[in-house]
């Protein structure tokens, strides 16, 4: 599904991913740790588009394409979903009409045909069921006055109502209670396919006990340091990550 | 050789009179706009001498696309400063009247002593211009208790050529308790390149209600200025929604009195010039009397090459205690290049009162467009959808149809 070959990247003068590989086969859940600043969001950034960012070496293949020819808006049409790590406040516009508007892009951009009022209804009353997502927060405008958690749970039900063939999760977990960290995971696992592949961004192992994932890899200082099967997020969560740092 | 201050003076008064179709008008000392003036700053209306204009004798042909076309309403169609009798509805209606100032003061020349010649002909140069020039419009009258606003009145004022000045003058008086709801549309053809230059007088009594669309959809060169007064007596109710949809230069002048107690002024605006395009908003309210409350918001969107001015003052008279104004104005400069002059003026000499303002000029949250691209829209329907958010709340009050309409235009402008 993804290929993530040798990946430098900068902001300004700073290089922020120094060589990153990472392969994730369809169907697959990968988590990725790491220690604050180490490149987590900025990779995730890469992957949805955001064009701050230069990548100055290396190359990634979603599917086989390019996926650094593409814009922002032509990945999330190619099926590439990020659930931001700060879900961004849209006053004044309504979730409903937001996500009418991004389905409607996306089919329109497909060739395909628009989504009927019926089936949109039906679809949005389905996932927001869920992720246990309140009537009220759907009626609102996008993010505005949410709480952390509440947003956290927006992007997993903006998820669900997308079907990415491929999420990046970007630190859904954080600000979630125990509750809602249970709803959220609950609602992963009900995506996860053999067609569907995750990234998971994380700092807690704790989550991974919900979303058990495929593979486990470090990310420090811009790099992949270490992967392993997901006792390794037991290790980390035991040990710390200077042990990694040491072992490279 | 440089024109000294006399030969200015005698190329606007030469002006002036083809303008106005009068040999010698009277501008009782008012001397044509400049930046010197604090409320013409950021407003060169001096372009508009060098065009040659004047008062159409007869109407040219009204547009063939009207206004609202589906509303149900009474209408006052008037093209190039004429009456157009054809494709209006006026009625007397339970007492009430719906009409023409031209057929109103000719019935009752009375009228013009008690409304004079308008609330600025003396206070500014345009607005004299206007009472000089004045031509036909709107007259509408509301007796004591009578309510007429299950039923909009829509009121058009049509440019229909090049060459042309439009002075219209509109009169509403709502007596006590009554109630209305009035809808005024200004449009201009595409060879429009003249000037509309409209008086709206309106006299609101006791505990009378006037809702006031005001929507300037106005394509072709044409300038436009307009001067509406309004004031209010105790317990009565104004809702004022202008929108310049479209314009190509335009001045708007709105000043609310409120002569009574207990009164209430709402009044929202938005405005959006494109490239080349200019807009300057001026309004006043006067709290006179106590107890009064007024909520004030105007939103302003400038593209690249468009400019705009806001400036809304607020007056607290000595003895009106216990007021309450709100104003607020934001602005957003979609694309460098866009220029947006912002201005609140607050001047209180009460000591009990709730003012407060806020005023800010800023760009898109880029990060918001990052978020609605990454959810799938191309970047321009990103735009799009945070333009229509930002709008929403200074449009909300017109009626659908005039929303909708007003919306569009605004979306129009914006490309990938
Ligand atoms: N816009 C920016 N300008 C300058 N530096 C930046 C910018 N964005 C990120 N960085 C820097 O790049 C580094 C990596 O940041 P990133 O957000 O990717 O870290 P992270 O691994 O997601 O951290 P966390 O666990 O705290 O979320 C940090 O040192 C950060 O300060
Ligand atoms: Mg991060």
């Amino acid at each position: 599904m993804l290929k993530i070959t040798n990946l430098h990247a900068r902001i300004g003068d700073t290089e922020i991913l120094r060589g990153l590989n990472l392969e994730i086969a369809t169907g697959e859940v990968h988590a990725v740790m790491g220690p604050n600043g180490s490149g987590k969001s900025t990779l995730a950034s890469i992957l949805a588009g955001r064009d701050d960012y230069e990548v100055t070496q290396g190359s990634i293949e979603f599917n086989g394409v390019d996926l650094l020819g593409l814009d922002a808006t032509e990945r999330a049409v190619a099926g590439i979903f990020l659930a931001f790590q700060y879900p961004v406040e849209i006053p004044g516009v309504s979730n409903m009409n937001f996500l009418r508007t991004a389905i409607g892009s996306i089919r329109e951009q497909k060739g395909q045909d628009p989504i009927s009022a019926k089936d949109f209804l039906a679809k949005v009353k389905r996932c927001a069921q869920l992720v246990e997502l309140d009537g009220k927060l759907r009626d609102r405008s996008v993010n505005e006055g949410f709480s952390g958690g509440e947003k956290k749970r927006n992007e997993i039900f903006q998820m669900a109502m997308l079907e990415p063939m491929f999420a990046v999760l970007d630190e859904t977990d954080s600000g979630l209670d125990i509750d809602a960290l249970r709803i959220v995971s609950a609602g992963v696992n009900a995506m996860r396919d053999e067609k569907r592949s995750f990234l998971v961004i994380t700092h807690y192992q704790r989550l991974l006990d919900h979303i058990v994932p495929d593979r486990v890899h470090v990310l420090a200082a811009g790099q992949i340091v270490r992967s392993g099967g997901k006792e390794l997020a037991l290790e980390l969560e035991e040990k710390g990550y200077d042990w990694v740092k040491e072992a490279v | 050789m440089l024109a000294t201050k006399e030969d200015r003076g005698v190329k606007v008064a030469a002006w002036a009179a083809e303008a106005t179709g009068r040999t010698n008008p009277d501008f009782a000392g008012l001397t044509f706009p400049t930046s010197r003036d604090e409320r013409w700053r950021y407003t060169r209306a001096s372009n508009m001498l060098g065009r040659a204009m004047h008062p159409a004798t007869a109407p040219g042909s009204a547009p063939a696309q009207r206004p609202l076309p589906n509303l149900d309403a009474h209408r006052l169609v008037f093209v190039d400063g004429h009456f157009m009798a054809a494709l209006s509805t006026g009625v007397t209606l339970d007492g009430a009247y719906i009409g023409t100032w031209g057929e109103s003061i000719k019935a009752n020349p009375g009228l013009l002593k008690t409304w004079g010649r308008g609330a600025f002909a003396d206070k500014e140069w345009f607005a004299a211009l206007q009472a000089e020039g004045s031509q036909d419009g709107a007259c509408i009258y509301v007796p004591k208790g009578v309510d007429i606003s299950s039923k909009p009145i829509v009121v058009e004022h049509h440019l229909s050529g090049a060459g042309i000045a439009a002075h219209p003058r509109n009169i509403v008086c709502l007596e006590a308790g009554a109630k209305a709801e009035v809808l005024l549309w200004t449009s201009a053809s595409a060879e429009a390149d003249g000037l509309m230059n409209l008086a709206f007088d309106a006299r609101v009594d006791e505990k009378a209600e006037l809702k006031l669309e005001f929507v300037q959809d106005e394509a072709g060169q044409s300038a436009h200025v307009s001067h509406l007064h309004l004031t209010q007596a105790a317990d009565s109710k104004i809702e004022v929604h202008t929108a310049t949809a479209r314009a190509h230069w335009l001045r708007n002048d709105l000043h609310i009195e409120q002569i009574g107690e207990r009164a209430n002024a709402t009044f929202h605006g938005c405005f959006a010039p494109g490239d080349g395009q200019f807009t300057d908003h001026h309004t006043r309210i006067d709290h006179a009397m106590p107890d009064g409350t007024s909520s004030e918001l105007y939103k302003g969107l400038a593209f690249k090459g468009g400019k705009a001015v806001f400036n809304g003052k607020i007056k607290v008279h000595q003895d009106a205690q216990r007021i309450e104004a709100f104003q607020k104005n934001s602005n957003i400069l979609l694309e460098r290049g866009a220029t947006i002059y912002a201005k609140p003026e607050l001047e209180i000499y009460a000591d009990d009162v709730r003012c407060s303002h806020g005023c800010t000029t800023g760009q898109f949250d880029e990060e918001a467009v990052f978020y609605l691209r990454s959810r799938g829209m191309p970047e321009a329907a990103a735009r799009r959808l945070l333009t229509q958010a930002f709008m929403a709340e200074s449009i909300v009050g017109l009626r659908p149809e005039a929303r909708e309409h007003v919306e569009a235009l605004f979306l129009e402008r914006i490309h990938a």
